[in-house]
């Protein structure tokens, strides 16, 4: 090239790249290099471009202006209708086949071609290329998905551009572990935290392992319970120790400190300690902390002072959400906290009241024993509580329990969790009972399934204990695996229920909204897109035996146990984990508006990412309804 | 022959010496077979941004081109240059393609970029919409540098749009209406084109290289259409040799 020419490329080709998935992805040298070697096509509308099994595919079609279509001729369907930012022909690329479909311009449509050599030159480089392609619901184009939705603007705080949720524990280990033999004085373990600075010390036994620990709080205890400093250290220690893999993310090792109340985590790699973070460790990464809202829990000791706790929820979620924390953790996050509340209020509660007749436990239902909740959720609860030895203690706790409850349920409201409008809670009678009687309400429900019953019954099925004595919830737990198993009637009922609820999506997969009324326009996220995953998953669990009560947890087990492809778990996860993003979004930016949330979501509002990334997430709902046709033989009906 | 002899003088510390490229290029241009279909032939894609219209005394401050062959644009083969211009660039120019005196100072002269130019035009049609005044200023360039104009036969976009509108035009009246555009931007727009930024050379030439595909294919859709066609189609087509 002459010194006169500049090497410019035509930049706006290679933005209009910088758009379009999957080559967004690359780096702006490598998309250069993409573009200096394809080229720009035009064909004028209803031009046939492929003929299936005859065309060859020279090259990968991106749509940079117009329409697609592509449909089988002889058979007369019309597959897909593939509109700008599409591409066109990568599956019979990689196959090295010829194309496998009939494709037709809709309207007058530029595209651009990457010519075959230069297409796999690419894909060589960039592997996420043919992630891309290969994968019918892919990782990376979710997350870019994500990416789009966290940037959204509402909130000031828009420089959080730190991930510390995905940062690897073991990047927060700063040095080796201070570990000590067994042998010394209390006195001596301080002298040596001292010395090493360290706010935790750990226990070597003589073999190696490291099975104990001493933190600041341990000498503050012995010290406040007078012992003496020259006793042994061991008697203060902490025994086992906590630890956490290496490869987790801060987000699980925040989630193990708050739910176990600990401070200190050991971090192990392939079973080796690799030294010992704090909470401290990870609240220096991270800007408003979920931790704080979880101290002032504990720290509260009236329950009205716990009441405006939970709607500080919102600015942590906003954090949390900006941060890169994916739907699935928030959620299991906002359990966390709002299980805190409960227990908290229950336990002061316990305290007004008394030690109760007999030993009971607070079940959670619904959303909330599922570990799904986001903000707008009510009480979904029960009480079970001792099979009575005599008839004064069944009413004793008859009365103590009724009173009890009554309380519990007004408390929670306080505390921003409004009435179940079932009257799906403790406080209910039927929703209350000893465990005999229990069991002997699943039975009913297992053996005489009638619709009412099935639908009155397909909430409890998500229930796990939350407070008092948990060995009852898994002996009811128990008693419901035992109850389901030989009842193959009464699963085929739950699973014909599932098949009512049909994907939001019309014949040419645009999305069904309400055509009129106050919420036209919208979709309700909840009712058609996240609970065909939810009822999916409960009757699945049930059939495999699994006892897990989290979708994504059942879905996982399910697989686990071979009713489930590999793939569509994948996809189902992905597309629960998408659904519970879109309306977590939803609901956090009706929040910040100070409106009331709700699940109700404007399509014509998201970006065409979103749209199309929604609209793959409700396709993943008819294959699963495929799996329960299948598995529960409904073909028939 | 008096120009012949003004150019001399002015271009004193220019001899004008015959370049290669140039006489193999026009004598490629003089041989083309003008009865091939349209996707056979090689084309290139000319814009320029100027410091006025006049082509006597005003002069090209950008010079871009890009590549069309078999009616496919080549993204990867381009030309684009910013040029100093001999005379001062008047403020309404900038005012209109964004490029200031500043911008230019470090360009190269056009006589430094031509060559260049004139290869990536080898035996090639030029195309461009209303190519004529970019021709009118290229080729003072080259006669006055090399003695000889550029031989290649032009295509000009606009006039394929008026007869690609002359044929779908629905009624007579449509004749006399006034409110009919046809600037690169306008057409781009009634015919839905991708669009590039407008009064920079490189994003105009992609932009009628877009529209010479579509008014090409367009054109060429019920039957195959040669070059020579596509002129005696276009009454008014002229060479500008």
């Amino acid at each position: 090239m002459n010194a006169g020419i500049q090497p410019v490329e035509p930049e706006s080709i290679v933005d209009f790249f910088a758009q379009t998935l999957p080559f967004s992805e690359l780096d702006h040298a490598s998309l250069v290099r993409l573009v200096r070697h394809c080229l720009v096509d035009f064909f004028p509308a209803r031009t046939r471009i492929l003929r299936r099994g005859i065309s060859d595919i020279t090259g990968l079609y991106i749509i940079q202006k117009g329409a697609i279509r592509l449909f089988m001729e002889e058979e007369g369907t019309l597959l897909d209708i593939r509109s700008e930012g599409a591409s066109v022909g990568a599956l019979s690329l990689f196959k090295d086949e010829k194309a496998a479909w009939d494709a037709e311009t809709v309207e007058d449509t530029f595209v651009i071609q990457i010519p075959r050599q230069w297409f796999f030159d690419a894909v060589q480089r960039h592997p996420s290329l043919s992630r891309f392609y290969l994968r019918s619901f892919a990782d990376t184009y979710l997350s870019r998905t994500f990416e789009e939705m966290r940037c959204k603007p509402v909130s000031a705080h828009d420089d959080h551009s730190m991930h510390f949720l995905s940062t690897p524990v073991a990047d927060l280990v700063s040095r080796e572990p201070v570990s000590v033999g067994f042998g010394l004085s209390i006195q001596a373990a301080a002298r040596e935290m001292i010395r090493h600075n360290t706010g935790s010390l750990l226990f070597r036994e003589p073999c190696g392992s490291i099975c104990g620990i001493i933190t600041d709080t341990d000498l503050r205890k012995a010290l406040a319970l007078g012992l003496d400093t020259q006793a042994p250290a061991e008697t203060i220690m902490a025994t086992p120790v906590e630890s956490i893999d290496a490869g987790a993310v801060c987000f699980d090792a925040l989630l193990a400190m708050m739910s176990k109340n600990i401070h200190h985590l050991l971090v192990t790699q392939n079973g080796q300690p690799r030294g010992v973070i704090s909470s401290h460790d990870i609240m220096l990464l991270q800007g408003r902390s979920p931790m704080s809202i979880f101290r002032e829990i504990t720290s509260r000791t009236s329950i009205a002072g716990l009441y405006p706790l939970h709607a500080r929820l919102t600015p942590v979620v906003r954090t949390l959400v900006q941060q890169g924390a994916r739907a699935g953790n928030i959620t299991r996050m906002i359990a966390v906290v709002n299980d805190q509340i409960l227990v908290r209020v229950v336990e002061l509660l316990e305290q007004e009241f008394g030690p109760p007749p007999v030993k009971f436990c607070l079940l959670l239902m619904g959303s909330e024993g599922r570990r799904e909740q986001t903000f707008a959720t009510d009480q979904d609860n029960a009480l079970i509580f001792d099979n009575c030895v005599a008839d004064f203690q069944e009413r004793a706790a008859e009365v103590y329990f009724s009173a009890f409850t009554e309380r519990l349920v007004e408390h929670l409201v306080q505390c921003g969790f409004p009435r179940c409008p079932g009257q799906i809670m403790a406080s209910n009678a039927r929703w209350r009972g000893s465990l005999e009687v229990w069991k002997a309400r699943v039975t009913v429900w297992t053996s005489t399934p009638e619709p009412e019953q099935v639908l009155a019954s397909s909430v409890f099925f998500d229930f796990r204990g939350l407070y008092g004595h948990k060995d009852l919830a898994t002996q009811l737990r128990t008693h419901v695996t035992e109850a389901c198993a030989g009842r193959d009637l009464f699963l085929r009922y739950l699973a014909a229920d599932c098949l009512k609820a049909r994907p939001p999506l019309t014949f040419f997969k645009n999305f069904m909204v309400e055509k009129n009324g106050e919420h036209k326009n919208t979709l309700d996220i909840k009712a058609r897109g996240l609970l065909p995953f939810m009822d999916f998953a409960r009757v699945m669990a049930l059939r495999a035996r699994v006892r897990e009560t989290s979708t994504l947890g059942r879905l996982e087990q399910v697989q686990a146990g071979g009713f489930l492809s590999r793939d569509l778990y994948h996809e189902a996860r992905e597309a629960f984990e998408f659904l519970l993003h879109v309306r977590l979004m939803h609901q956090l930016q009706q929040m910040e508006q100070g409106r009331t949330p709700d699940n109700r979501i404007d399509p014509g509002a998201l970006s065409a990412l979103e749209k199309r990334t929604l609209r793959e997430a409700f396709g993943v709902i008819t294959a699963l309804h495929g799996v329960l046709r299948e598995e529960f033989h409904l073909n028939m009906g | 022959m008096l120009r012949q002899i003004l150019n001399y003088f002015q271009g004193k510390h220019q001899a004008r010496t015959a370049l290669p490229c140039m006489q193999d290029n026009n004598a490629l241009a003089r041989a083309m077979n003008q009865d091939q279909a349209l996707d056979a032939y090689v084309y290139t894609v000319v814009d320029t941004e100027l410091t006025g219209l006049l082509a006597r005394k005003e002069e090209i401050v950008s010079l871009a081109a890009v590549r069309v062959q078999g009616l496919r644009i080549v993204p990867g083969e381009f030309v684009y240059t910013l040029v100093r211009p001999a005379i001062p660039l008047p403020k309404i120019s900038t005012l209109i393609h964004r490029l200031t005196p500043e911008l230019l100072v470090d360009a190269p002269a056009l006589h430094e970029v031509l060559p260049e130019f004139i290869e990536f035009c080898r035996g090639t049609l030029l195309v461009g919409h209303h190519i004529g005044l970019d021709m009118r200023f290229i080729n003072r360039a080259c006669q006055r540098l090399y003695g000889q104009r550029l031989a290649n036969p032009c295509l000009d976009t606009m006039r394929m749009a008026m007869l690609w509108r002359d044929r779908n035009r629905s009624s007579q009246y449509g004749q006399f209406d006034t409110r009919i555009s046809y600037t690169l931007a306008d057409l781009a727009e009634e015919f839905g084109l991708p669009r590039f930024p407008a009064h920079n050379a490189l994003g105009d030439a992609l932009q009628t290289a877009y529209l010479f595909i579509y008014l090409a294919r367009k054109t060429a859709r019920t039957t195959p259409l040669t070059l020579r066609e596509l002129y005696r189609a276009g009454q008014r087509w002229r060479w500008y040799v």
